[in-house]
């Protein structure tokens, strides 16, 4: 497992001075099925900080200090919440799907982290996710010699 | 039998003379012995055991607790959404006579640190009391499913939940609070069993007056002074201090004491809380009826490794050093089984029953550990190895059993080693409030787990069978000269409780977590019951044994990669006879 290199308080000191944005669009959740075949509409959010490094690491550090390890592991790999590191998702893998399962929280546990951290923490967040890399054979495992 | 009978009538609070067949609450008895005084299932015909029914209760998460038997039913509450389900055992198949189908918000599924278990119901003047996850206790009529009242007890935005059983004591319905990990003030409250209304609170850290520790009553054998509770921790720092209550709760009538032990400080950096952090990691005994605490013992002062002591208080009688005392026998987190003179509160016996090296012994004259430094962690100590037991501990929830016919305690054990890392970590409501990495690694032995046979007045183990992985249900002992246990990959097995020689196994479908109980049928002949539904902390932590989420696959857990070729979910009660 990980191990959280940072103390949180000033992070969290600096998020919290700058959470008061909007809330975001509603948007369309590519694995759900549309009835009749029509989409609803939605709006469509994109990840401002997709593939950048930079913003990856700072969101490996966010995982930490907001306490998202203590529920999806070290590494985000699964724990009492589900793996985030698997490439599968119950709620949806594209930007928008994984900014809504933070910014608002999901059912069966999920924390909404909107009322404590802005947009661009999240941003981060979702690029530190979005940067894990899933194991290409997770499907099958055997136990044959 | 001469010689059960009379220790038997000595027993102050302890199994229950009359055997009337039944299994009224979770541990059987105030004692909290989980001895049946049933033979009809001995040690000369186990081998003729088999399976007679079996249920699926429609839920895959982790079944640890065990059924109540009252009146020729059987009540059954499932983990999260916690459905109680009645068996009508006069009619073949055993349907049901009614379910019992709460609202249970599932936000509470994201504060359950460790699987969305329940431990189980407790049956007092016909109802069925018990609790659900999102910090509602429920009083059920077991005659007819009808809820009675319902009482919010726990604040899940607060991180606290409910998995624990209640335990009744006249008219007081007696529950506490889960929250470990995510930075609860630990607490227990007193219920009225007729209305459901909450007539005392009583937390366990902060200043005498909400600790219910009155200067006339409270009388701890080691500590003197004011405010323990609050003098032990950096200021504010009980607030959000942990010292939950998730465990089994014991009561003597004698002394008209109720005890139950606390959880781990929170958080688990202890550099963030300096001093002993009282009354977390301790039992403590109080008055059922107002909540006074009359006494209370640490067993792991500062603790720095997660070593709760939430695990049961067994009460017996024992003759220790010749002369006979009353008893409790608790077998801690940090790898020490403890004998406690249960008016007092004086340790008696302290030894390690599993393998142990962050303290060297434990002195009788203070209470006190004395400890291994170099096993010490905190943030600034980096990465500690080694340390033995885990922060699963010798044993965790797994009940252990207490035979007056043998005199002897039956405890499922882990046996593993972790090392340990801590980060500083900020208060985050309804989150986690924990910052560690504690990778485990096999104990001394190669195995994982043992079940064994422990003398609580010398402090020696007897016999030990060993388990390839932890043995995460609790124990049965019955006047059979039998044990039942049941493993993570999946057997429930059947031992002579003299030589701990394995007389009957069976693989019940899935791994067990909970803890077998027996009874006497309406057909007069005697039933072993057990639920089969792997999880609790294994669900977290076995990698991948779940097959219910598509989008949720993991890479196999490092110290047994092999348990999800033996077991996955489950969830399904299974019945046993002749």
């Amino acid at each position: 497992m990980a191990v959280r290199a940072v103390a949180a308080a000033p992070l969290l000191a600096l998020w919290v001075t700058s959470a008061q944005q909007p809330a975001p669009p509603s948007v369309l959740y590519e694995q759900h099925i549309f009835a009749g075949g029509a989409a609803p509409p939605a709006g469509k959010l994109e990840n401002p900080f997709q593939g950048d490094k930079k913003s990856a690491q700072e969101g490996e550090k966010l995982f930490a200090a907001f306490n998202c390890d203590g529920c999806h592991g070290g590494g985000a790999v699964g724990a009492v919440g589900p793996s985030l590191a698997d490439g599968r998702w119950r709620y949806g893998g594209a930007d928008g799907a994984m900014f809504h399962s933070i910014f608002y929280g999901r059912p069966r546990g999920m924390p909404a982290f909107g009322g404590i951290l802005p947009p661009d923490a999240i941003w981060k967040l979702v690029t530190y996710l979005q940067s894990l890399q899933p194991a290409t054979d997770a499907a099958t495992v055997s136990w044959s010699k | 039998m001469g010689y059960v009978t009379s220790l038997i009538v000595m027993l102050g609070a302890a199994p229950a003379v009359q055997e009337d067949g039944q299994w009224t609450m979770p541990a059987k008895d105030y004692a909290a012995s989980r001895y049946s005084g049933l033979t009809g299932i001995n040690t000369a015909n186990v081998k003729r055991l088999r399976a007679a029914w079996s249920f699926s209760t429609g839920v895959l998460a982790g079944h640890e607790g065990q059924p109540l038997v009252v009146n020729n039913t059987m009540y059954v509450v499932t983990p999260y959404p916690n459905v109680l389900y009645a068996f009508d055992l006069t009619e073949e198949g055993y349907p049901l006579k009614w379910k019992y189908r709460p609202y249970v918000n599932p936000a509470a599924i994201g504060i359950a640190c460790c699987d969305v278990i329940n431990r189980g119901a407790f049956y007092a003047q016909g109802k069925i009391v018990y609790n659900l996850l999102d910090g509602h206790t429920v009083a059920v009529d077991a005659a007819t499913g009808k809820e009675l009242w319902r009482t919010r007890v726990a604040d899940v935005n607060q991180g606290e939940s409910t998995p624990m059983a209640p335990l009744v004591v006249r008219d007081r319905v007696i529950v506490g609070t889960s929250g470990g990990e995510y930075g609860v003030r630990g607490w227990v409250k007193g219920l009225d069993l007729e209305s459901g209304r909450i007539v005392w609170t009583a937390y366990n850290a902060g200043p005498d007056a909400e600790v219910l520790a009155g200067p006339e009553t409270f009388k701890p054998f080691y500590d003197r002074g004011r405010d323990l509770a609050r003098n032990s921790w950096p200021p504010d720092g009980w607030k959000h201090g942990g010292a939950p209550v998730w465990g089994w709760l014991s009561y003597d009538p004698a002394l008209d004491l109720l005890y139950y032990g606390t959880g781990n400080p929170a958080p688990y950096n202890a550099e963030q809380r300096p001093g002993d952090n009282k009354w977390a990691t301790s039992v403590l005994a109080r008055r059922p009826g107002d909540g006074a605490l009359i006494w209370a013992y640490q067993f792991t002062p500062a603790d720095n490794w997660d070593y709760d002591s939430v695990q049961e208080m067994i009460l017996a009688d024992l003759a220790i050093k010749g002369r006979r005392r009353k008893v409790l026998v608790h077998f801690d987190k940090n790898g020490f089984a403890y004998t406690i003179d249960r008016a007092t509160g004086e340790v008696l016996v302290a030894e390690p029953y599993v393998t142990v090296n962050w303290a060297r012994r434990v002195s009788l004259a203070t209470g006190r550990p004395e400890l291994d430094s170099t096993k010490l962690t905190g943030a600034s100590r980096g990465n500690v190895t080694d340390i033995c037991p885990t922060l699963e501990g010798g044993k965790n929830q797994q009940p252990a059993a207490y035979s007056p016919q043998t005199g002897l305690f039956y405890v499922p054990t882990n046996n593993m080693c972790m090392d340990y890392q801590t980060a500083p970590v900020t208060y985050l409501a309804g989150t986690p409030y924990m910052g560690v990495s504690a990778p485990y690694k096999p104990g001394p032995g190669g195995h994982l787990g043992a079940f064994i046979a422990w003398d609580a007045a010398r402090g020696k183990k007897l016999w030990e069978i060993r388990e390839p992985y932890p043995v995460w249900s609790g124990a049965l002992a019955t006047a059979g000269g039998l044990v039942f246990y049941g493993t993570l990959d999946g057997w429930l097995k059947a031992a002579d409780a003299k030589s701990g020689a394995v007389l009957w196994k069976f693989k019940v479908g899935s791994g067990v977590v909970g803890n077998p109980i027996t009874f006497t049928g309406p057909d007069r002949r005697q039933y072993v019951a057990v639920y089969a539904g792997f999880g609790g902390d294994w669900f977290l932590l076995s990698g991948d044994v779940r097959s219910d989420d598509p989008a949720d696959v993991r890479p196999p857990a490092g110290f047994m990669p092999d348990i999800a070729r033996h077991t996955s979910l489950g969830g399904i009660i299974w019945l046993f006879a002749l």
